[in-house]
């Protein structure tokens, strides 16, 4: 592991072609990303956002570009770099029919911690995510907010310095999505790296930075108010509208 | 920089990671009943329907005739000349009976190949056996014997060899008194159709439902979306694919357990062998259908293209491994082909241990087939198992 890396992330000229259907999802796209940072990668359904993420967490191979992650080679070093990596799929990606419990500790275990270290993260986490009341609940019976929790509960169990969060705060109450963008807040403070997408653009106000990614392209890149100053709008949705030229680009 | 270090730390083995593998698969499975009702349902009531159903004639068993019979002139006046050739009418009745595969050669050297299956029944027709006819005929108080070596473990095939030897005795004249010298292999053992068919029962039910089980507990993971989380973890592949394989192997165990179980309790079938070789075999056989599920999971897309693998390779199976028909009775250009069908090896291995007798010496070629066949199926699952998406 090397402290001394500047860049969480940093990509290259990532280039992405899926071999079915010939399909470009990423192109040419280019990333660096700061330690503690919040960085939300902002665009429509079909954009790459999934894609980009499944790269940088070296689970899919890009066809070309550079990906280094916390200072290490993607995807040479891609199982030492997955111990210091929490990741919250799209989907919610637990075992359904696990518990609560269950979920956690299993995946606290592949990450070698011991029972002690595990059963105090996991009483942390569940306290802050508001699981444990629910936590000898078995996942199939629990509302999308709540599985959304346990996935994300999953994917900090280990202490990660970097976290990928896909579509976490999409289609939940806005209650639950303040209480998430408090959350995230919190963990930036203890020096973790958050990179978040969302389809939703207001979203991004409240990230450090934005990336807005179009057809696999980066279009623009800054902080919330840097964009919005430059593009003299008033919220990124604007930005983003303006940036398109009147183009449809969902789907 | 200690990135070497890490790199080699991460990238080896962990047992506590394969475990938790394990434990998670029997963790979901308690929750399932569907399936747990599978893994109990499904033997009860396959092994009671093929339990009572294996019966029939065959045709084309492999049998050996060893005529020695010279044949017999007499001159019993002048100018009068009876020759009587009964040997070779019998054997040429033999040969044109489509129920026994007819070849010769020495009754005394090939008893043994009644006792390593070749032959169900090797035959020999004395030097003197027209010779005797004739002098019975002069009413001399005389009987012709055949000597039968034959496999008494398989009733229905027992009864068509039988069947064909007495059709070939009518097609002598005056088909008077024969008797069979009838000696028994395998220490005289016989058994009902019951016994008979129960060991052929447990190799294909443990081929079916192990494969079955193990193909939809693997292809699950898939299709929730954990596969790719997993990806992204540091478990290896290999931990990944053991890990399915101990949880699967125990929970093959108790599928075993439940179909020995009843056939050896609730339908009384004969083991004439070690209990314990019998178990032995049945985790063997096991565990090497999990593997083979571990590789095959490879190509499964979905739940249902798992569940349909499974009679897709058992079914197959079944009419191949001579558990239906003996494998010498299918057509020739087949039977390389039922050769190469683990459950061939199974029903040989079960049949053994259950109604012959046989321990791991005398099988001892038939498991090492079988863990060949279990050995190759782990080396292919890792040569194509996925480790991150593949797109
Ligand atoms: N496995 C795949 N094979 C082929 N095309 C894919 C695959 N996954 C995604 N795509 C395509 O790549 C593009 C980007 O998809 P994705 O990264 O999921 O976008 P987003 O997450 O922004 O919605 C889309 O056109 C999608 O249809
Ligand atoms: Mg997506």
């Amino acid at each position: 592991m090397s402290q001394a890396a500047e860049w969480a992330v940093e990509a290259l000229d990532l280039v992405k072609v899926y071999k079915e259907g010939n399909i470009l999802a990423v192109d040419r796209l280019n990333l660096k990303i700061g330690r503690g940072e919040i960085y939300a990668l902002i665009g429509a359904n079909g954009s790459g956002k999934t894609t980009c993420i499944n790269i940088l967490t070296g689970i899919l191979a890009p066809t070309t570009g550079v990906v280094k992650v916390l200072g290490m080679e993607m995807p040479r070093d891609r199982k030492t770099i997955s111990k210091y990596v929490g990741v919250a799929p799209q989907e919610y990606s637990v075992y359904h029919d696990l518990t609560v419990e269950q979920n956690v500790r299993f995946f606290g275990r592949l990450y070698g911690m011991s029972n002690n270290e595990l059963e105090r993260r996991m009483e942390e986490l569940l306290q802050i995510l508001r699981l444990d009341e629910r936590r000898r609940s078995v996942v199939a019976n629990l509302s999308g907010g709540m599985r959304r929790r346990v996935s994300i509960a999953c994917a900090l169990i280990h202490n990660p310095q970097l976290v990928f969060f896909d579509e976490a705060t999409v289609g939940i109450d806005p209650v639950l999505r303040a209480f998430f963008w408090e959350y995230f807040r919190s963990l930036k403070k203890q020096g973790l790296t958050i990179i978040l997408t969302s389809h939703v653009m207001d979203e991004a106000e409240k990230a450090d930075r934005i990336g807005l990614i179009r057809a696999g392209k980066l279009i623009e890149e800054g902080t919330p108010k840097q964009l919005k100053h430059k593009h003299g709008a008033d919220t990124i949705e604007e930005v983003f509208i303006k940036l398109s030229e009147g183009k449809i680009v969902d789907e | 920089m200690n990135n070497n270090k890490q790199q080699r730390r991460s990238s080896r083995f962990s047992f506590s990671r394969t475990y938790m593998v394990a434990r998670r698969i029997l963790q979901q499975i308690r929750r399932d009943r569907r399936t747990l009702g599978m893994m109990l349902m499904m033997p009860t009531i396959i092994m009671l329907i093929f339990g009572f159903s294996l019966s029939g004639e065959v045709k084309n068993i492999p049998i050996l005739v060893d005529n020695q019979d010279t044949g017999y002139t007499a001159h019993p006046a002048p100018n009068v000349e009876i020759s009587i050739t009964a040997g070779s009418k019998i054997a040429a009745a033999l040969q044109n009976d489509s129920r026994v595969k007819y070849n010769t050669g020495s009754f005394d050297k090939n008893r043994a190949s009644v006792d390593n299956g070749t032959y169900f029944a090797v035959i020999k027709i004395p030097a003197n056996f027209s010779e005797t006819i004739f002098q019975r005929q002069r009413g001399q108080n005389k009987t012709a014997e055949i000597q039968i070596y034959i496999d008494a473990t398989k009733p229905a095939i027992r009864a068509s060899i039988q069947g064909a030897l007495q059709s070939a005795l009518q097609s002598i004249q005056g088909g008077s008194a024969f008797k069979f010298n009838e000696e028994l292999a395998f220490g005289g053992a016989q058994y009902t159709g019951l016994d008979v068919g129960i060991p052929s029962v447990i190799g294909f039910v443990l081929t079916f439902l192990v494969l079955l089980i193990s193909l939809i507990t693997i292809t699950r993971e898939t299709i929730s979306g954990t596969l790719q989380r997993l990806y992204a973890t540091p478990l290896t592949a290999l931990e990944r694919l053991v890990g399915y394989a101990v949880a699967l192997l125990l929970l093959s165990m108790m599928l075993a357990g439940v179909i020995l179980g009843i056939g050896i309790l609730v339908f009384g079938a004969a083991v004439k062998g070690n209990l314990a070789v019998l178990i032995f075999a049945a985790v063997l056989y096991a565990l090497t259908h999990v593997l083979i599920a571990v590789f095959l999971s490879n190509f499964a897309k979905n739940e249902l293209q798992a569940v349909q693998m499974a009679p897709l390779i058992a079914l197959p199976s079944l009419a191949l491994s001579g558990m239906l028909v003996p494998v010498n009775s299918l057509p020739e250009f087949v039977q390389p082909i039922a050769r190469l069908v683990p459950l061939y090896y199974g029903n040989r291995v079960f049949e053994g241990i259950m109604l012959k007798g046989y321990g791991l010496l005398e099988l001892a070629p038939e498991f090492l087939v079988i863990g060949v066949i279990a050995f190759l199926s782990l080396i292919l699952a890792l040569a194509t198992v996925k480790d991150r998406i593949n797109a």
